[in-house]
């Protein structure tokens, strides 16, 4: 039924206010949604793109570099004031600097400026004055860059190596040793091996004087990359933000969560995302079909029924609260009591996990599936069931071989729908389970390879986390944008999903409505 | 009959026996699943209950202290919120769960008057005037709004717009005076201009092409601002606020609260009053303009008095919603349980209290149960809200076909 | 403030570099293979601290792993006594009821380890002229019960007799049920209410943000959130003296507002450690590991301190 007919005919009066008054709404909104989601992308994928390095002298003398972040107007009308990303944390204790605007002599953009990622203490800026090694030979000037690059990426593949060394054959040993009390011959090989790995890693220091005029001493077995911004070509930069993307998608997080990836988290967010599918589908399906082909079709199932659709209205906080007393409490603690009665009283399924987030929203996201099946269910004429059942078929028969089969792609909409629902949900698994920093997936090789009971990671939590929680909120805000980006567009990707899906849908059985 | 082979019967049995199982299964996971989710509010008044009867020598916490004035403090704040304050022993204690309802509802009527008129402008617009190529779009559009997560929304809202609107609070102020005078100049200018000018910018598509107008708008209140903030204002709106309405202003405010949450909201809102207006019998519209009303006169006398339930039914949910949004207020909110009516100063919800306070509170206190009473009170409100709009849709659908009739 | 901050880092990085050659030089010589799964389940201000050492000691001993489940201090006292792991971080001192229920247990009281320390801070924002708050001003600002024994609440710029920010003073706090702002709760407002304008923040990085933004604000955060927007103000005590909360006063005692954050061990008494606990101990008393905590902002230990403590668990005490 459509109102508007497609064909306008021009009318004699004008439409009034009214009608621009409400196109203004529709255009606001379009606005508000659109800058929304500029502002995220914008943040969200500038941050990866290296920024030049300002020097900046100051009209008392004093110099500093650094990259420049955002300027906020001083009160009363005195200018505007600057701040600059500076580093060096462990000279004068801050990686930022406030600059009134007004104080600046000049700002200049050097090429030699080089930033430096390290282990510890966050990034260094400044300009590079020599590579030493241990036996004391210096290299000076673009030869010391040079050096520099050489040796890391020399650093990294010794990183690698360890890592993987440590990792496939030093820590199954001892996962070994810990259930049989003996320790692999080969464990102390290599033991041996990886401390010869890290002794060729050690060596060699970076000496890196700084804009105030200070010198600073790095390891160089400290440093994770150097860049010289204001030396790189648009081709580098691109080369250096697909490289960013990239370590921002497969790296855990750093520094309390202010820097590095998401790598855990989007882990955490898909598995746990599955498990619900998993719970829910099957559930939500039986549901409807009782729903729509066994009740009968009186008061009491057209009660439930509305009921069951606004429990789809009920804030999810009330879900995080109902799995936190039910699962988590009530049968959480009771499973520590009947099974893991040795470790009480620290609990093991009595405190959220990853099984009691993915059981919450998998009540959470039931109205949604048994809606939607419904509507699938509902479409299906009459006839279909019918014709069936006077060909002899059970109604067992009848479901599986032909209600089903035509109901799917309802079934499919709404596990998607489910599942972009539950992807942003994030009060209730703030009750139920999600941690600030999970160093351990709930994956892994030991027995039983998938840990129900452990905490996870969460996109969606880890944007709450590093915008209020973390160390330095500034310095977390770009990773925020990046992360809410991600999380939008894994959203949008599975909404894009449900929406083409269902329209393919209405045009397949559009004709064959029950009425 | 007499020739039917004896395995035929058997495999007859068994497939009956089958389908008698299978339909049994069915039943008991069927009911099964629909208790598990009704269980809920069960669950929530069980845990409830030992709050106002205690089974033990525990005190039962007064309705009184839940609702009622306490003591006034030096600034007048009779309601306080304090579960976790150690007390002397001649205390009352600070469990008024008053304020934090007071902030609950007061988010949720901000969001509702920001995203009603957004909401239903956009409905009528695209159900009388907008064209079918860009309605078609339009709807999944908003249905991707309706999908980002809360804690997006409230991220942006909470660190991003909050303190740009504190540092611009005059150009915001200029930009809603200026929306509507705006809006209707852009009207008028395009019904002044050559008739195939008009035809490159046709109402059907205003949606779109007035994006660009509203932008310039914008910077229209961006340059005029200040201006306005020096004649009227005494050079600074903030502080003119502050001295001469006495109004305290905090950077995550109500209004902060309300746009964040009306910009949820309103996708919702929009689709069900759409769903309501293009569901009117077409037989009624036309009539209606056959006799020579304009299209927004139609709206006006038959459109919204036939949708009326609908679109009722539409801001209920909208207001339900609006109630258990959490990560919004608790990012953009500020968390001061305050009771004012100043869009500029921070609130507190239950939702939100629920999110940062229970993980602390060991289960089975009073701080504990007092959260729940805050969980069950959500619960009972939207269930109830979202019931009524139900009923008033179901209604609302059988009128339609009555009136209807054939179309 | 951040001036003596600087010096402070500066001197401790001269002494983390000249000591971390040495140390691990040392540890290699050692060269006993040590393996195992260290568990450590607590506090989640002290994750960080946690995980930098648990990494700290994989590049000594590669064949020790740390699993760290850090979901709050609460959490630590029952993982204890239930024996599951011998580590429980905390960022408070045990109350007598956990330290009863594990004595019951096990037989013998838990060993309690000073690890760091941490301390509270009131913050405004970097262009508030405020030097320093008294006891009761500090109260006054914050609560309306006025426990500490101040005439009147302090609501406005104007009332602490400064010209420059004006207009109502805008509160910046830490959500109630958190840790926080139970001490400041305790120390600074003589354990009475908070005013119900204090916003609260659910992380103390969130507090120093708000009040970076905000040049009429007034909070209180960890010290090791203190970013340069912010302007950490000193406690004035009744004679006058302004109590700035650097980190030699915090670690000195000095500034009230301050705790320690503890490790708590399951040691029976006349045991040693196992090899892998005592490994990690061994690195948290060290240079090193102190090291560590002045780089995630907190504030080491006093070196008498460090070294008593060392002497205790019978560790090595000698060039360290």
């Amino acid at each position: 039924m459509r109102v508007a007919t497609t064909r306008r005919l021009r009318l004699p009066r004008g439409e009034g206010a009214g009608a621009w008054l409400s196109a203004g709404s529709v255009a606001l909104s379009l606005l508000a949604l659109l800058a929304l989601l500029g502002l995220l992308a914008m943040r969200g994928l500038g941050h990866f793109w290296p920024s030049p390095v300002a020097l900046v002298v100051l009209d008392d003398g004093r110099q500093l570099a650094g990259e420049r972040v955002r300027e906020v107007p001083l009160a009363h009308g005195e200018g505007l004031e600057r701040l600059y990303r500076t580093g060096n944390r462990d000279l004068d204790g801050a990686r930022w600097d406030w600059v009134r605007v007004s104080a600046i002599d000049a700002v200049s953009h050097p090429a030699e400026l080089v930033v430096l990622e390290r282990r510890r203490w966050g990034e260094a800026i400044g300009r590079l004055a020599a590579v030493e090694d241990d036996a004391g030979q210096r290299i000076e000037g673009e030869a010391a860059w040079a050096a520099l690059e050489a040796r890391l990426a020399e650093l990294t593949s010794l990183r690698r190596a360890r890592d993987t060394l440590r990792k496939e054959v030093i820590l199954p040993r001892v996962g070994v040793f810990e259930v049989e009390g003996r320790l692999d011959p080969d464990f102390a090989s290599a033991n041996a091996r990886l401390r010869e790995l890290q002794a060729a890693m050690e060596g060699g220091r970076l000496i890196l004087d700084t804009a105030e005029g200070e010198t600073l001493v790095v390891p160089l077995e400290q440093l994770l990359s150097a860049r010289r911004p204001n030396a790189m070509s648009p081709l580098d930069k691109l080369t250096a933000w697909g490289s960013g993307v990239w370590r921002f998608l497969s790296e855990g997080p750093r520094a309390a969560n202010t820097a590095g990836g998401v790598w855990p988290a989007i882990f955490g967010t898909v598995l746990m995302v599955m498990l619900m599918s998993i719970l829910v589908m099957p559930f939500g399906v039986l549901a409807a079909i009782y729903l729509n082909e066994v009740a009968h079709q009186g008061r009491m199932t057209r009660l439930v029924r509305i009921a069951v659709r606004n429990l789809a209205g009920v804030p999810s906080i009330v879900y995080g609260v109902f799995g936190l007393g039910v699962f988590v409490y009530g049968v959480g603690g009771r499973m520590d009591e009947w099974f893991f009665d040795e470790t009480l009283p620290s609990p093991t399924f009595g405190t959220g996990g990853l099984l009691w987030a993915s059981l919450t929203l998998a009540l959470l996201t039931l109205p949604v599936v048994i809606v939607a099946t419904e509507e699938g269910l509902a479409r299906i004429p009459d006839q279909q069931r019918e014709g069936a059942l006077a060909l002899g078929a059970t109604r067992l028969e009848m479901l599986s071989r032909v209600v089903l089969p035509m109901a799917a792609p309802a079934m499919l909409t709404g596990m998607i729908l489910a599942v972009a629902r539950a992807a942003g949900e994030v009060a209730p698994l703030m009750l139920v389970g999600v941690a600030k920093l999970a160093p351990q997936v709930p994956v892994d090789a030991d027995f039983p390879f998938l840990h129900l009971e452990r905490k996870f990671m969460h996109l969606g939590y880890h944007i709450f986390d590093a915008a209020f929680h973390g160390g330095d909120v500034q310095a977390a805000m770009p990773l925020v944008y990046a992360t809410a980006l991600l999380l939008v567009l894994v959203i949008l990707v599975l909404n894009l999903t449900a929406i083409f899906l269902r329209h393919h849908l209405s045009t397949r059985h559009g004709a064959l409505t029950r009425r | 009959m007499p020739d039917s082979s004896p395995p035929t019967a058997v495999r007859r049995r068994l497939r009956q026996g089958r389908d008698r199982l299978a339909t049994a299964l069915i039943t008991a996971g069927g009911i099964g699943v629909i208790a598990a989710l009704l269980a809920i509010g069960v669950f929530l008044v069980v845990e409830v209950l030992p709050l106002f009867w205690p089974a033990g020598s525990t005190q039962a916490v007064s309705p009184e202290a839940l609702w009622l004035p306490g003591e006034a403090a030096d600034d007048g704040t009779r309601y306080r919120w304090a579960p976790t304050a150690t007390l002397m022993s001649d205390e009352a204690p600070r469990i008024s769960l008053v304020p934090l309802a007071w902030g609950t509802l007061e988010a949720a009527a901000w969001a509702l008057l920001m995203a009603l008129p957004l909401a239903l402008g956009a409905a009528a617009h695209s159900s009388l005037f907008m064209s079918r190529p860009l309605r078609n779009r339009l709807k999944p559009t908003l249905e991707l709004m309706e999908a980002l997560p809360g804690v997006v929304v409230g991220f942006v809202a909470g660190l991003v717009l909050a303190p740009w609107v504190e540092r611009h609070l005059a150009e915001v102020f200029t930009f809603l005076v200026l929306l509507v005078p705006g809006l209707l100049l852009a009207g008028g200018i395009r019904s002044g201009l050559p008739p195939r000018w008009q035809q490159a910018v046709p109402l059907g598509w205003a949606g779109l092409w007035l994006m660009p107008w509203l932008v310039l708008l914008l910077v229209a209140a961006n340059w005029l601002a200040p201006w306005l903030e020096a004649v009227g204002f005494g050079g600074d709106l903030r502080r003119w606020l502050e001295l001469r309405l006495g109004l305290d202003i905090a950077v995550r405010n109500a209004m902060i609260v309300g746009m964040a949450m009306g910009f949820a909201v309103m996708p919702t809102v929009y689709a069900l009053a759409e769903d309501a207006l293009s569901g009117v019998p077409r037989s009624l519209v036309e009539g209606a303009q056959a006799l020579g009303a304009t299209r927004w006169q139609t709206l006006w006398r038959v459109l919204l008095p036939a949708a009326s339930p609908g679109i009722f039914s539409a801001v209920m949910i909208g207001a339900g919603r609006a109630v258990g949004e959490t990560m919004i207020v608790l990012m953009a909110s500020g968390n001061t349980a305050l009771m004012t009516l100043n869009p500029l100063d921070g609130l507190r919800s239950m939702a939100a209290t629920i999110a940062i306070e229970l993980p602390e509170a060991g289960p089975g206190s009073v701080h504990y149960q007092l959260l729940l009473l805050a969980a069950l009170l959500l619960f009972v409100f939207t269930f109830l809200v979202n019931t009524l709009a139900e009923l008033v849709r179901t209604r609302l659908r059988r009128r339609y076909q009555r009136l209807g009739g054939g179309s | 403030m951040s001036a003596v901050l600087c010096r402070f880092l500066a001197s401790w990085l001269l002494l983390v570099t000249l000591c971390v050659p040495q140390v691990e030089a040392q540890a290699q010589s050692q060269a006993e293979e040590i393996a195992g799964t260290l568990g450590a389940v607590g506090s989640d201000t002290m994750a960080g601290l946690m995980l930098r050492w648990g990494e700290a000691l994989a590049r000594r001993y590669p064949g020790i792993r740390l699993q760290l489940q850090a979901s709050g201090s609460a959490s630590a006292p029952p993982a204890l006594v239930a024996g599951t792991n011998r580590l429980g971080p905390m960022s408070r001192p045990m109350k007598e009821a956990e330290r009863r229920a594990f004595t019951e247990r096990h037989g013998y009281p838990p060993r309690e380890l000073a690890v760091a320390r941490d301390a509270l801070v009131v913050v405004v924002h970097r262009h508030n002229p405020l030097e320093g708050l008294g006891r009761r001003e500090l109260d006054a600002v914050f609560s309306d019960s006025l426990r500490c024994g101040a005439p009147e609440g302090i609501r406005d710029w104007g009332q602490l007799e400064l010209d420059r920010p004006e207009g109502r003073i805008r509160l910046h706090g830490r959500n109630a049920a958190s840790g926080t702002q139970a001490l400041f709760r305790r120390v600074a407002l003589c354990g009475g209410l908070f005013l119900p304008a204090v916003n609260e923040h659910p992380g103390s990085a969130a507090v120093v943000a708000a009040v970076a933004e905000d040049p009429r604000a007034i909070g209180y955060a960890g010290l090791n959130h203190l970013t340069p927007g912010v302007k950490a103000v000193a406690r004035r005590d009744d004679d006058g003296t302004l109590n700035t909360p650097d980190p030699d006063a915090v670690r000195r005692g000095d500034y009230a507002l301050s705790r320690d954050l503890y490790l708590y061990l399951n040691l029976p008494p006349g045991e040693s450690l196992p090899a892998p606990e005592r490994a990690f101990i061994d690195l948290v008393l060290s240079p090193v590991g102190q090291a560590i905590v002045e780089e995630l902002g907190f504030v080491a230990l006093t070196e008498e301190q460090r070294r008593r403590q060392r002497r205790e668990l019978a560790l090595d005490v000698s060039g360290r």
